[in-house]
């Protein structure tokens, strides 16, 4: 599912060499996660529904964990990025471009943050939060996976405007 | 619930998921002609880069943008292959007025301006090089065509 090798002229095909960081991702890697993660959030959301309650709060904390793995320990090592390394991406071409690894481990943040809320309500005996959290967090994994739609990436900007994240002159208008 | 109603809901979520899927591809790299913006100078964006004789492309980025860097080699190198065109990246992350000032609310997004520093298009989202290459084409007084080598 390369969405990359689409641009006519081939920027920097010669002498534009991208310089190089280190822990750049291919970014199919989180792509590929987050399909994985949609996938099981998706069947939270079916357990929710059908009313298997218990099911449902403790698969959404197992996501939330690894969530949580992703958040803090990175998206590069983030486990459905070691499955990606080992067993996908030596079936596929070298990738076109890497990418820095920020934006999809501010994005695991993110996914921590809705998947724990919907544990913890459902902790508290709230049951519908469980599905309602999964489903929210099912679209940002979705767009992810099949659009390459970076939320991480959104919000950040959102966040900075709110001057909630970043810091800018005080003479802002 | 019924399995098969549930069944039936979570297609609903597949569904409503990929139309705003559909809503936001076709959202990129869409163009919007920008009239009578006032002459820009290289103090609103907080740069210390000279504009371009003919036209310059000014890209909005933060530290968390899966496609800035993309977008910048991308930029850059039409920058590099017409003379009398400069790129200028702005990051917003410590500069949340100039966000808001020019109303970004998404990254990356491209204004090219003209040689007086007026904006005349706006990009949101990763633009291919061609749309750029032709909407440069286009400005007023563009000299592309017949440069002294």
């Amino acid at each position: 599912m390369p969405t990359s090798p689409t641009d006519p002229g081939g920027a920097g095909a010669s002498a534009g060499a991208p310089r190089p960081r280190r822990a750049d991702l291919d970014p199919r890697g989180p792509r590929f996660g987050a399909g994985i993660t949609a996938v099981l959030l998706l069947v939270v959301v079916f357990l929710s529904l059908i009313g298997a309650s218990a099911a449902a709060l403790s698969l959404l904390a197992g996501l939330a964990v690894l969530f949580a793995w992703g958040a803090f320990a990175g998206a590069g090592r983030h486990p459905w990025g070691l499955l990606f390394k080992r067993f996908v991406r030596p079936r596929l071409a070298p990738p076109t471009a890497l990418e820095n690894p920020a934006p999809p481990t501010f994005a695991q943040g993110v996914g921590l943050l809705v998947t724990l809320v919907g544990v913890v309500l459902g902790l508290a005996g709230l049951a519908p939060a469980v599905g309602i959290a999964a489903a929210a967090a099912f679209i940002a994994a979705f767009l992810n996976a099949v659009f390459d739609y970076c939320l991480g990436c959104q919000l950040f900007l959102l966040l900075v405007r709110a001057g909630l994240l970043g810091r800018g002159p005080r003479d802002a208008r | 619930m019924d399995p098969l109603l549930a069944l039936g809901g979570v297609l609903a979520l597949v569904a409503a998921a990929t139309l705003l899927g559909l809503a936001w591809r076709a959202r990129q790299d869409r163009y919007t002609t920008v009239v009578e913006a006032p002459a820009l100078t290289p103090a609103d964006l907080a740069s210390t880069v000279s504009f371009g004789a003919d036209a310059t492309l000014v890209q909005f980025s933060t530290e968390h943008c899966a496609r800035c860097p993309g977008t910048r080699t991308m930029l850059a190198n039409v920058a590099r292959s017409r003379p009398g065109v400069v790129h200028i990246e702005v990051d917003l992350t410590h500069r949340a007025d100039l966000a808001r000032r020019f109303q970004v609310l998404q990254t990356p997004t491209t204004l090219i301006l003209d040689r007086s520093g007026r904006v005349r298009e706006r990009v949101g989202g990763a633009p291919h090089r061609a749309g750029i290459i032709a909407h440069l084409d286009t400005l007023p007084g563009s000299l592309h065509a017949n440069l002294p080598h």
